[in-house]
């Protein structure tokens, strides 16, 4: 008698006593061979279950099972917490002889990779990370063949129990971060982590602050390039988005793009996003500021066009560009939530209302029209959702402060905007690197995309120990 | 890399960092009305003072870098602390803070008053100094480190409009600058002074020490960032006087911003509110400089004050104080005399602390 035999038929009981009214359990007996198993139907691959294991057993005799169940894919089960953990991960649980084994049959259902939504680009691979974190963490290593990557898993979620991934390149990454984000998510106590988005706000250094302190993607081409330049990765099993640490504010900026086009157009298109930058940021209220307080500063042959379209509307410009700002909101918002068929008619019927109505009821003028489409295109040619969404917010903020005070309201906004951004972190490193702590030589990664021949050192705010990237030849 | 108990690492000062802070902490409002201040005390040519104002400003930061050097970088309020007892110490440090907050608080002031005297006539310049201070509490407690950060995002977003300068050229006529050196000039040595408090905010890198390590390169940053203020001043003013001539100068208030007046561009012309806009952030640097020098003098007076209530406190106590000078006149007038024991600070401190120094040396050494 071992003492296995002692446990197990308990916890079989037991096993079974914690799937009390689980209706999708599935408890198989096969009496001729002294076999229990239990899985979830609905979790397993139903074909590798057959195939793999249950054609064989039954064709096999007592001396071929014992020999069977020595196989290294059996996992012999001494606590029954474990062993239900297996159960609800897609492991099928074996009772033979007294004994509990799990095996690895989770079934691999699930979304076919497919081209990403949010994160669209023109050259360059176009497959995106799926909800399954076992093909999204595939495509990252079949970009990096090495040895070096690590994965560690952990698991987040009091009830949920979501498997988080925290992937990094040994010798690149610098263990201080690794150790950080891992000791994060090990503290993390929530009831539910549902996806990384979420995650990411539960283990930022600020959680007040208005900018995402981590870059997310769904672009594993994105990611690979993130580990490679000695950042570390982390991937939620559930979520199609990877987060990569430490992020800084210009880092928002980049898109896979500006590096697969040659690298005078990979310039000009970044130096076109934080031109974009400045006019979502600024336009809008500049124009509040200038027809509410400082009329002096149009020239002479724009005044004229500028009060014709201004004699009408009844509102001060900032109404009435905060009417304008909301509704290009709402336009927005509806277009995300509706289904891609009926939000082309939003399209339609707010161009409609926005740009030919609004004008000749004279709720709103042409110039007004003009400032905050720009600005609102603007914020779309920020590569990044959760930024672009972030820096529409501000504009709220400053065009209010704007009709408030004018221009001396418009620096005021600038300046507390610039404050906050100097005291956020990214895992204790500066937000607003390299431009504070200033490091000009990465510049040229960062406002433009140089050569990659000029490309050789990885960034400073990773800490690598590793900084040169290679010998590249010219 | 040091690493603090939540995981946040913490820096010590760049060498660039501490250069533009102290360029950040000079360089202010007085640009715009230098050249009439230059031309008035010293007659034409008058940018030409400019240079050995510098050179000024460097044998003092000598004297900061020799109590650097000396004190292996020890901040000064544990050097005097370790020679004199502290109740003696007490008048000086309130002298500090009241000097130092009062200089902040009328640098801030004096801006408003000139953005109410440009574009809001009508608008109480008191509440715009709300804000600001407001916008100065948030700053100030964010540490030296950050607030080092925020004066080079501060010096990007503003440093490029020296380029502006470029517009001037057309108009600039060396005739104008006249062959005279220095003829006309009719100030005295409070004017001299008064020229002199352009290039206050060096001496407040006497507070850093303790921020800074070798990498920092103290004395070398500090002088740079004096150099820049130097470099730039001179170069504005000499366009100012190739633009206006020396008997215009002499009749204007704020130069610089008729000068700016002149930009035009096809969609947007007088631009020089939207630049005095900007200059917000240069003010906003060298008020939090003097308010958080206040602060740090302030703490060795009530050590178990918390940071975050001393702060507020210090915002709150020199804005009750600046609705005492009403007019943008008498707040000059106020600056004028804080200026001047500003200097004496500048040029007093570091030679107090050298002479601790060299007696608790020669104490050590003899004993």
């Amino acid at each position: 008698m071992t003492s296995a035999q002692e446990i197990t038929p308990p916890m079989l009981a037991r096993t079974l006593h914690e799937f009390e009214d689980c209706c999708d359990l599935v408890h198989r007996v096969m009496p001729g061979h002294g076999i229990d198993l239990l899985y979830f139907g609905n979790l397993i691959s139903g074909d590798r279950l057959n195939r793999d294991l249950l054609s064989l057993i039954e064709t096999s005799d007592q001396e071929q099972l014992d020999r069977f169940f020595r196989q290294s894919q059996f996992v012999r089960m001494t606590d029954s917490k474990e062993l239900v953990l297996g159960i609800l991960a897609g492991h099928a649980a074996f009772f033979y002889k007294g004994a509990a084994y799990t095996v690895d049959v989770a079934g691999d259902e699930g979304r076919s990779v497919t081209p990403s939504e949010v994160e669209t680009t023109i050259t360059g691979p176009h497959d995106a990370f799926t909800e399954q974190a076992s093909v999204s963490l595939a495509m990252i290593r079949k970009r990096i063949k090495s040895p070096h990557l690590k994965v560690i898993r952990l698991s987040v979620g009091e009830v949920t129990k979501a498997d988080v991934f925290v992937l990094y390149i040994k010798d690149i990454a610098n263990m201080d971060y690794v150790n950080e984000l891992k000791k994060r998510i090990a503290d993390i106590e929530v009831d539910a982590v549902l996806d990384t988005n979420m995650l990411i706000q539960l283990i930022d250094d600020n959680a007040y602050a208005l900018f995402p302190q981590m870059l997310t993607s769904e672009r594993p081409d994105a990611i690979a390039s993130k580990l490679v330049a000695g950042r570390v990765v982390g991937m939620m099993d559930g979520s199609p988005t990877a987060f990569s640490i430490p992020a800084s504010f210009v880092e928002f900026f980049s898109s896979s793009d500006d590096y697969y086009m040659r690298w005078l157009i990979g310039s000009s298109t970044r130096i076109l996003r934080f031109i974009a930058l400045f006019i979502t940021v600024i336009f809008t209220a500049l124009y509040v500021s200038v027809t509410t307080y400082h009329y002096e500063m149009i020239p002479q042959n724009l005044i004229l066009t500028l009060a014709e379209s201004r004699s009408r509307v009844p509102f001060p410009p900032v109404y009435e560009a905060l009417i304008m700002e909301l509704t290009i909101e709402l336009l927005r918002e509806a277009g995300a939530r509706l289904p891609s068929k009926i939000g082309q008619t939003i399209g339609i019927v707010g161009g409609i209302v926005i740009g030919q109505a609004a004008v000749q009821a004279g709720l709103t003028s042409n110039i007004l029209i003009i400032a905050v489409a720009s600005s609102t295109i603007a914020s779309f040619v920020i590569p990044n959702y959760t930024m672009s969404a972030s820096i529409r917010l501000i504009r709220f903020g400053l065009i209010l402060l704007a009709g408030l005070w004018g221009n001396m309201g418009l620096a005021m906004g600038l300046a507390a905007v610039i404050i906050h951004l100097c005291g956020m972190t990214s895992f204790g490193s500066s937000y607003v690197t390299p431009l504070a702590p200033n490091q000009p030589a990465e510049w040229k990664d960062v406002f433009i995309r140089a050569p990659f021949s000029k490309l050789k050192y990885r960034p400073t705010q990773q800490r690598t120990k590793n900084r040169l990237r290679s010998q590249m030849k010219r | 890399m040091n690493v603090n108990g939540n995981g946040i690492i913490t820096e010590k000062l760049s060498s660039f960092h501490l250069s533009v802070l102290v360029f950040m902490t000079q360089f202010g409002v007085v640009i715009f009305a230098l050249p009439q201040m230059l031309s008035k005390t010293f007659g034409t040519n008058g940018w030409v003072m400019l240079p050995a104002y510098g050179i000024m400003v460097i044998l003092n930061l000598l004297l900061v870098g020799a109590v650097y050097r000396l004190g292996n970088g020890r901040s000064i309020f544990a050097i005097l602390e370790q020679a004199i007892p502290r109740v003696l110490l007490m008048p000086l440090y309130l002298f500090l803070v009241a000097v130092w907050a009062m200089l902040g608080c009328l640098v801030a002031k004096q801006y408003v008053l000139i953005f109410q005297m440009i574009a809001f006539p009508t608008t109480n310049p008191m509440l715009f100094k709300l804000v600001m201070d407001m916008l100065l509490i948030w700053l100030m407690l964010k540490g030296l480190y950050n607030i080092s950060k925020a004066a080079t995002l501060f010096f990007w977003f503003s440093v490029w409009m020296i380029l502006l300068v470029f517009f001037f050229y057309g108009e600039f006529k060396f005739s104008r600058l006249t062959p005279f050196i220095l003829k006309g000039g009719e100030g005295g040595l409070r004017d001299y002074v008064g020229i002199f408090a352009a290039f206050l905010g060096y001496e407040l890198s006497i507070l850093t020490f303790q921020y800074t390590d070798a990498k920092t390169k103290f004395l070398r940053s500090t002088i740079y960032g004096s150099l820049l203020t130097t470099v730039f001043y001179t170069y504005i003013c000499f366009v100012a006087f190739g633009f206006f001539s020396f008997q215009q100068l002499n009749k204007m208030l704020y130069p610089i911003l008729d000068l700016m007046a002149f930009i035009r561009f096809p969609f947007i012309e007088r631009l020089e509110n939207l630049f005095y806009g900007f200059f917000l952030f240069t003010v906003l640097l060298t008020v939090v400089m003097y308010l958080w020098s206040a602060k740090e003098a302030c703490q060795r007076i009530v050590p178990k004050i918390k940071e975050g209530v001393l702060a507020p406190a210090i915002v709150l106590t020199a804005y009750v104080m600046a609705f005492f000078p009403e007019t943008l006149s008498e707040v000059q007038a106020w600056l004028q005399v804080f200026s001047e024991l500003e200097c004496i600070i500048a040029m007093g401190l570091p030679m107090l602390l050298l002479l601790v120094l060299g007696l608790t040396r020669k104490k050590a050494s003899g004993t």
